[in-house]
């Protein structure tokens, strides 16, 4: 007998959907923020005057500050300031890719500076231009640095896309408030919604494992 | 005539070199010229300024006071930088060569970015280098997977891949056992041999004397004596100057 409160094949797409509005949000955020971050890193390997300072400082805002109130801010701030509306899509990918852009930066400013100065030195000394260095001997060692917190990272952002179902985003977790609500079973919703979270988690920690073991394949001791 | 200035620019000049560390004055004015052909070996105990005047040389340090140029290309000079930089190459104590390239591609970098020589062409030149320094077999190995002896005479492929007019050496045998060391200092002998200028900051002063025309002992960021090889070791020439006699004595004892 079918009951208002059982559970049915459509929450199953239900839940696909929700998940795919995580994902497509988190991968859209993630993209925006590693775009912004990096080009926040680069500035600041140029060392360029006034813009340096004030993205570090900007950074550092967004880094200790509480997503959720950064989130309340866009959504319901910007309109109330600038009269400018946003959607709830709109006010999480500006926030989520903002705050994910902050930590790739810290991220991205310690990989470059674990970088000796002797290996831009001996790349400089032969004539290769700032960009140059960057691009062939900065760039791929600092990479393989950054990977490993950068998955950390990516790991836990991804758990916070789910502060938006708050603003009305019909993501994973709203979706299981949905169904929490009409199938009265807390728990078993709950650990549903919460086991797909956890297997992306682990595919996406899965592949920066592997990234790394590949970016670190030259370190790698294979005798002599 | 022309070809009389042609001459008079094929050379490194130092010219009243001044360099400062804060309050520590690391060279005190230095002059020096060293010319296509000779090589001239710096000698000196630790902190005399010797590493310092080669990264002078190829601008990875500012100078303080006076002038060096490469050919006429003031290294103090931005745009200039650039050509003096093209004309020398640097082979570093600690190799510095770049870990997350093989050996031909840390050979191939500047050649190819630099001097835009097709990849192909700077693979091949490449791999024929690491032939003549009896590498050959470790053209793609890492730098992680070579041994100390092995990594500089990469590194010396590298500097030589720039056919650099001025091979510049800032102690690249410190940080090697005596038989890695030997293993380099066959290359430079060869080197020397096919008439490579070389300036050479060590402390090899046995083998500094086998290969060097020219003598230079800095102690204490001066120049104390610029001498042909023979008469610095002569006992009337350099071992007249009881700073260079003491510095030879302890360099013989270790």
């Amino acid at each position: 007998m079918m009951r208002y409160t059982s559970f049915t094949s459509y929450d199953f797409i239900l839940l696909a959907q929700g998940l795919g509005v995580s994902l497509a949000l988190f991968a859209v955020t993630t993209l925006i923020g590693l775009l912004i971050g990096t080009t926040w890193a680069i500035v600041r390997f140029y060392r360029v005057p006034v813009l340096t300072p004030l993205i570090t400082f900007f950074a550092e805002l967004l880094k200790n500050s509480p997503v959720l109130v950064q989130l309340f801010l866009v959504f319901f701030g910007l309109p109330a300031l600038a009269k400018i509306n946003v959607t709830p899509v709109e006010a999480a990918v500006i926030t989520l890719s903002g705050n994910t852009a902050a930590f790739i930066y810290v991220i991205a400013v310690s990989a470059i500076e674990s970088i000796g100065r002797d290996q831009i030195e001996s790349a400089r000394v032969f004539g290769l231009t700032r960009w140059q260095v960057l691009r062939h001997v900065v760039a791929p060692q600092a990479m393989a640095f950054a990977v490993g917190p950068l998955t950390g990272l990516l790991v836990n952002q991804l758990q916070v896309t789910s502060l938006i179902s708050v603003i009305g985003v019909v993501d994973l977790t709203k979706i299981g408030n949905i169904l929490n609500l009409r199938t009265l079973k807390p728990f078993i919703v709950w650990t549903i919604v919460g086991g797909l979270y956890y297997v992306t988690a682990k595919l996406i920690a899965l592949g920066g494992a592997r990234l790394e073991k590949r970016l670190r394949a030259h370190t790698a001791w294979k005798g002599l | 005539m022309l070809t009389l200035l042609g001459k008079v620019c094929d050379m490194i000049s130092a010219r009243g070199v001044h360099k400062s560390f804060g309050s520590a004055t690391v060279l005190d004015g230095i002059d020096l010229d060293v010319s296509v052909g000779e090589v001239v070996s710096i000698l000196g105990s630790s902190g005399s300024g010797k590493s310092t005047l080669i990264r002078c040389m190829n601008g990875l340090e500012r100078l303080d006071g006076g002038r060096i140029t490469i050919d006429d290309f003031d290294v103090s000079n931005p745009k200039q930088l650039a050509e003096a930089r093209k004309r020398s190459a640097t082979v570093f104590q600690l190799f510095n060569l770049y870990p997350h390239m093989t050996a031909v591609e840390n050979i191939t970098l500047a050649p190819i970015q630099v001097l835009k020589i097709p990849r192909a062409q700077a693979e091949a030149e490449a791999r024929a280098l690491l032939d003549s320094v009896g590498l050959g077999a470790r053209s793609d190995a890492y730098p992680a997977q070579l041994s100390g002896g092995q990594r500089q005479r990469v590194g010396i492929c590298r500097a030589l891949a720039m056919k650099p007019r001025y091979l510049l050496l800032d102690e690249i045998t410190s940080a090697l056992d005596p038989e890695m060391t030997a293993e380099v200092l066959n290359i430079l002998a060869q080197l020397a041999r096919t008439g490579t200028t070389m300036v050479f900051v060590t402390h090899e002063v046995e083998f500094a004397r086998t290969i060097s025309s020219r003598i230079v002992f800095l102690d204490k960021g001066r120049l104390v004596v610029d001498l042909p090889t023979n008469d610095f070791f002569a006992s009337g020439g350099g071992m007249a100057n009881p700073r260079i006699a003491q510095f030879l004595a302890k360099m013989r004892k270790d």
